[in-house]
């Protein structure tokens, strides 16, 4: 099968919700979530925390405009950027 | 004819089971509804009583314990034998089709199901969606309108100043209106399509180019963030085009009411990332699309050639890269190509009509005051744009967003009054850009204190008691009311989507959820959130109405003064350049500086 990442069009968000003490520490966590999946093009794009946590979204862009998309292009090998 | 049972595994009856009964009766199947809350046990029971039944349809709407509950009931099924004579598939808004295939079920029905498919699974049938489900026309968005004045004393004034206009723009010159007439008169699109080349265009095109397109048309030299794309990706993206398009289809954001269309925007430097982008707007609902160029592109005389993609935003226009754009379109989208501000506004209209754009985008009010461009060369520009707008039937929106700098609306729709009456008179068909926005003239003076109905309806208020003209509010909608939250986002899109059918307008622009996010590219996804929103803000409203409170008529008077008052200080000054200069139509403490981008180009023809 191939890789459901090369399927992505441009770029994977993750919502959740992590129990912490303030938004900073929610938006270490998400980027080092992220990268520990693998990821290295990572932001956060949105985060709000009140009492028990925070609300956050983060983002990992597969592919950024100019890159080679494994989409369009199934046989290339340097599209990912895994 | 089947024999279908339809069961609910819930403790309530499913609305959805009851529709599906009621199209395959319609389909001419004979259904039996159980009654809800019944065992599994009972139900194979009924199965194992009724030997004529073939299909099995149940439904579980509560996602508790669902999984547990449904290989409970596959496994009774298998004991009891009645698997091998009845065909089972299970709906409902706890099903995914993952969940029904892995515990073994003839079919999964998640939400979202249309009762066709269900109807096909009953008579056992591929189904196969309807790629011409929704039929969109192409709309004329200024069909309807005459563009007559119900102000006089606003149409008076702006007579006026289109004429002053017109006699100091009449004998003037520049690189930009020579290199549009140039492609206008001997650049041949079908030749070019045809791969017969430019013919002598670019002999004569070089010299009025500056240093950027020279380098590339003589050594090739491309701008350092751009590149030209592989003939694998070319080859790429025609099997990428030819695999969607075979099972494309689109849906329609409207509900009851015909208006507004929804564009929105695509640009994120990739003319192939950009046809992703449009097909999945497309798809998901939008009318038309708007093309976003980059930047420096503006401040460079002349344009460049080839399939070139390019790393931040805006996507660079050249023939090839607008081509292949238009090939990828639906045939019912309307496609916006800008020529607002920059050094290239005429020839940018004049390729957009050759290529097939439907709309473009003109106001030297703008693009001299708050997008970098010099008074002067930007009249003289627009006005050509205008009649090459009028010759290749391409209505423009007279867009105002002047007024993010900080210039008070009535300055901007004064503006915007003086280029629309000018292409009135010129024969072209403008249509009205107020913004839908949170501006800084808004939060000084706490207009939207309490609601943001009322400004936005007073401006359209405003404007329909000038002139009968179409009215395109942008852009996008609820401009600096999003946030990074794309709930909030989606949200802010959908109510002011909402208010703008409310009011009766033509077309709206839209943002993506990441319009506040600053970090990246806008995302595939970003664009689907906000269409999604529209649609389900125009199927709440419906033919209902928001009602803004009587302060939005006393904004509409206030507006409608106020841009009188402009134009008088306009024609006092007797010179649209020098009214521009002086921040009549939108001043340095407002935000407004006129651009220097060509400053010096403008020269006065000699009589042949």
């Amino acid at each position: 099968m191939q890789n459901p990442y090369e399927r992505i069009m441009d770029a994977m968000d993750v919502e959740t919700f992590f129990v912490c003490k303030n938004e900073e520490e929610g938006r270490s966590l998400m980027l080092a979530m992220l990268k520990g999946w693998g990821f290295k093009d990572v932001d956060v794009v949105f985060a709000q925390h009140e009492g028990p946590g925070v609300r956050i979204r983060g983002r990992a862009y597969i592919y950024r405009p100019a890159d080679r998309y494994a989409w369009l292009l199934p046989d290339d090998t340097g599209g990912t950027q895994l | 004819m089947k024999n279908v049972l339809l069961a609910p595994l819930d403790p309530v009856h499913d609305i959805g089971l009851k529709m599906i009964a009621r199209g395959l009766e319609q389909a001419g199947h004979k259904t039996t509804l159980l009654p809800p809350d019944l065992g599994s046990e009972e139900i194979i029971e009924q199965i194992l009583n009724s030997p004529d039944v073939d299909t099995l349809l149940l439904s579980r709407t509560l996602g508790y314990g669902v999984g547990e509950l449904l290989a409970r009931f596959v496994d009774l099924a298998d004991a009891a034998g009645v698997r091998e004579k009845v065909k089972i598939g299970i709906g409902g808004m706890a099903i995914r089709p993952e969940l029904a295939a892995e515990l073994g079920f003839d079919a999964g029905f998640g939400p979202g199901t249309t009762i066709e498919e269900v109807v096909c699974f009953v008579e056992g049938r591929e189904y196969r969606p309807d790629p011409n489900r929704t039929n969109k026309n192409k709309p004329d968005l200024t069909e309807g309108y005459d563009y007559t004045y119900l102000h006089a004393g606003i149409a008076a004034k702006l007579e006026k100043i289109s004429s002053f206009i017109l006699d100091w723009v009449k004998d003037k010159w520049s690189p930009g209106v020579e290199r549009a007439r140039l492609r206008d008169e001997l650049w041949d699109v079908e030749r070019w399509r045809k791969r017969e080349g430019n013919g002598d265009l670019y002999q004569h095109y070089l010299p009025l180019c500056s240093e950027l397109p020279k380098k590339f048309y003589e050594t090739g030299e491309l701008h350092p963030k751009t590149r030209r794309f592989t003939r694998e990706e070319v080859a790429g993206l025609e099997r990428y085009l030819e695999d969607t398009k075979a099972r494309m289809s689109v849906l329609k954001l409207q509900h009851t009411r015909k208006k507004p269309y929804v564009f929105n925007q695509y640009g994120t430097g990739c003319p192939f990332m950009d046809i992703g982008h449009i097909l999945a707007s497309e798809a998901w609902g939008a009318d038309g699309v708007v093309h976003f160029d980059p930047s420096w592109g503006a401040r460079t005389e002349g344009f460049l050639d080839g399939f070139l993609t390019h790393q931040e935003d805006g996507t660079v226009i050249t023939p090839a890269n607008l081509n292949r754009i238009y090939l990828g379109l639906e045939k019912s989208t309307l496609w916006q190509i800008r020529a607002h501000r920059g050094l290239n506004t005429p020839e940018t209209v004049v390729l957009a009509g050759k290529i097939g754009a439907d709309l473009t985008k003109i106001n030297f009010c703008y693009g001299s005051l708050a997008a970098g461009t010099d008074p002067e060369r930007m009249v003289v520009d627009a006005y050509h744009a205008m009649l090459y707008a009028k010759k290749y039937k391409l209505p423009f929106d007279v867009v105002t967003n002047e007024e993010l700098a900080g210039v008070p609306a009535y300055k901007a729709f004064a503006g915007m009054l003086i280029v629309s009456d000018l292409a009135v008179r010129l024969g072209a068909r403008p249509i009205l850009q107020p913004l839908f926005a949170y501006s800084p003239e808004v939060m000084i003076n706490e207009l939207m204190e309490d609601n943001y109905i009322d400004f936005n309806a007073g401006k359209v208020y405003a404007l329909r008691g000038i002139i009968n003209a179409p009215i395109w509010p942008g852009a996008p909608i609820g401009f600096l009311t999003h946030t990074e939250d794309r709930v909030q986002s989606a949200m802010t899109t959908a109510l002011h989507a909402s208010l703008a059918a409310s009011l009766g307008v033509d077309a709206i622009s839209i943002a993506s959820t990441d319009e506040a996010y600053s970090g990246g590219p806008i995302s595939a996804p970003a664009k689907v959130d906000t269409l999604r929103a529209v649609q389900e803000g125009f199927r709440f409203l419906g033919q209902g109405t928001i009602t803004p409170t009587d302060t939005a008529v006393r904004y509409a008077e206030r507006i409608t003064d106020g841009i009188e008052k402009v134009l008088e200080e306009v024609i006092k000054a007797g010179d649209i350049v020098a009214a521009l200069h002086k921040g009549l139509l939108g001043s340095r403490e407002e935000g407004a500086y006129p651009g220097r981008a060509g400053k010096g180009t403008v020269e006065t023809q000699k009589e042949s």
